[in-house]
């Protein structure tokens, strides 16, 4: 059993929605297929869900997923200089390397 | 070559809408809620609304959570940037027990046991002694790799098989090492983890003269206790109470402490197994679940139940405790307190299966009865299945710096890194949470494991959600959490 979705690429990532597939890997396997401006995902439903309810949750979940992973790409794209820099000074003057 | 940093403006990001956001994960806590960490393990909790005016900048600065998220180090502003100063401190400080490397030896000195217990996870032998004894000469170079580690805390242990088996080896190690330690004035433990059905006088004299502590194996009330852990005479019970008595009564009371192992006879019983625990005199216990190893396997005890059966044993164990607690009764489940002292203490309470970089080898290592070094505990459990894959080195073959710097034991702790890994790398547990190799080589076939199959991953994920949603609920359940976490520390 599957189920087609469009996205646009105009708003999400091929690298979002590979995310997402993989966090749903558990229920779901995913064919992504990218489009000039679209991108289409057949969501293959791992186990054969009983009703259609059970369908409409996994695919929710899944289209709540590419949500959440677009959102995640916005926070390290706006915070990875800071990242780093925390991570420089953090791990800086560890007594590991001679001479510090 | 000479590589420059860059300018400082390179890191100065503009404020958008009057604040800059600092980095962190997000996961949904259940169908509204989203739990934010910020890089040093402090959490806050959004509705998705507000979490995505975060991101978006939308966020004004009236808003009751804002002053929230500047104390937690989630944005900073033109009020105040102080926390750019703060988390690499509070980063660090988590950091610090990395630094100071391999603190828990293990020396399995005999394989051999007299139990037969069907989920024994490290496959004991019952006879031939010379096979499954170590011998003096490799204890004594195991030692040697012992006192290279840099550590200022030294803990040997002494495992099994049942190691008083071998207490002539055990007597032989402790003195060794303490005379080794005149000179490197380390701080230096030794614990036996023993059944105690063969404790006697001497030994007990020995453990008092030089503070040896004693962990035990108690699983429940006594026809579970006997169900899961048979002898001959059928009273591994009755000897374990014996033993504990004993131990107390020469030693001191808090120098013995008890594990239990989950079984499927367990499954419905967690409050006869509290309450087993609180009859004797225990003021807290593990609640584990059975690991995939050794006989474990082979008898198939390992699959007699899932992770969701263990999960509902699990949080029933926690409220019975919880209820304890309330009436007054202090008792801690020590898994919980673990996971507490990450969530709400500066520090890294430094529980090998739950760290990362993983705690193989830098954190725990085993030197094996036949001179053998494996990277955990757990390494040397499926070495006797087979599967030797971390196997680090040999005590009579290798030096330190072989072992410490083979390939067989970075290699697993590099690939697992999991700030680094798919899935966990923008988990917002990840900073409660650890990275088990040996785990997901043992059940999926490599280091990393696909974290959405992964009963570790659930147990834990599961785990942290409903500790945060008891700390959120429940007033007292947080109040009864955070003398958990801090006694962790």
């Amino acid at each position: 059993m599957s189920r087609a979705l469009v996205f646009s690429s105009q708003v999400y990532s091929i690298k979002t929605i590979k995310k997402a597939a993989y966090r749903c890997s558990d229920v779901l396997s995913v064919d992504i297929i990218p489009r000039s401006d679209e991108i289409e995902c057949i969501l293959h439903f791992l186990s054969e869900p009983k009703e259609e309810e059970q369908v409409q949750r996994i695919v929710a979940a899944f289209r709540n997923e590419v949500l959440d992973q677009d959102l995640r790409s916005v926070i390290a794209k706006e915070t990875e200089a800071t990242r780093n820099a925390v991570l420089a000074f953090a791990l800086s003057k560890t007594g590991l390397l001679g001479g510090e | 070559m000479v590589s420059k940093f860059q300018p400082l403006s390179a890191f100065q990001q503009p404020l958008i809408n009057g604040y800059q956001l600092l980095p962190f994960r997000f996961t949904s806590l259940d169908d509204h809620d989203y739990v934010l960490t910020n890089q040093a393990g402090e959490f806050i909790i959004l509705e998705r609304t507000t979490l995505e005016a975060l991101v978006r900048h939308q966020l004004p600065a009236s808003d009751w959570l804002y002053d929230d998220l500047k104390s937690k180090h989630f944005i900073i502003d033109h009020d105040s940037s102080v926390a750019m100063d703060l988390l690499p401190l509070k980063v660090r400080t988590k950091l610090q027990r990395l630094a100071e490397f391999t603190g828990l030896h293990i020396f399995v000195v005999s394989l051999r046991c007299e139990h037969s217990c069907p989920y024994c996870q490290v496959s004991r032998q019952s006879n031939d002694k010379l096979a499954f004894d170590m011998s003096v000469g490799t204890a004594e170079k195991a030692l040697a790799l012992v006192f290279r580690s840099p550590s200022p805390g030294i803990k040997i242990e002494f495992q099994g098989g049942e190691p008083l088996l071998n207490f002539p080896l055990i007597r032989h190690v402790v003195e060794r090492a303490e005379a080794w330690n005149l000179a490197e004035r380390r701080n230096l433990q030794f614990v036996i983890a023993t059944n105690l059905a063969v404790i006697n006088e001497e030994i007990l004299d020995f453990c008092r003269d030089h503070d040896i502590l004693i962990s035990t194996s108690l699983d429940g009330p006594s026809d579970l206790h006997n169900a899961n852990r048979p002898r001959p005479g059928n009273d591994s019970y009755d000897r374990a109470i014996e033993g504990i008595s004993r131990v107390r009564n020469a030693l001191g009371r808090d120098r013995v402490s008890a594990l239990m192992t989950t079984t499927k006879l367990s499954l419905g019983r967690v409050r006869d197994i509290v309450d087993e625990y609180v009859a004797q005199g225990f003021r807290g216990i593990f609640l584990r679940p059975m690991s995939p190893y050794g006989f474990a396997v082979k008898t198939k005890w390992f699959k007699a139940y899932d992770a969701d059966e263990w999960l509902e044993f699990y949080f029933i164990g926690l409220d019975y405790i919880l209820d304890l607690n309330r009436s007054g009764y202090a008792f801690t489940e020590f898994y919980a307190a673990t996971i507490l002292a990450k969530m709400l203490t500066p520090f890294e309470p430094g529980f090998v299966d739950l760290r990362s970089p993983a705690g193989i080898g830098i954190a725990a290592i085993v030197y094996n009865y036949d001179g053998d070094v494996y990277a955990s505990d757990e390494s040397r459990m499926l070495a006797e299945m087979g599967d030797k894959t971390f196997r680090i080195g040999n005590v009579h073959r290798d030096r330190y710096e072989d072992i410490i710097l083979s390939d067989a034991l970075l290699g697993p702790i590099e690939e697992s890194f999991a700030a680094s890994v798919p899935m966990c790398s923008d988990c917002a547990f990840e900073p409660f949470c650890g990275a088990d190799p040996v785990f997901h080589h043992a059940t999926q076939g490599d280091f990393v494991g696909r974290k959405s199959l992964s009963a570790f991953c659930k147990r834990n994920m599961s785990i942290f959600r409903r500790l945060i949603k008891l700390m959120r609920n429940d007033d007292d359940a947080r109040r009864v959490f955070v003398r958990w976490a801090n006694s962790r520390c």
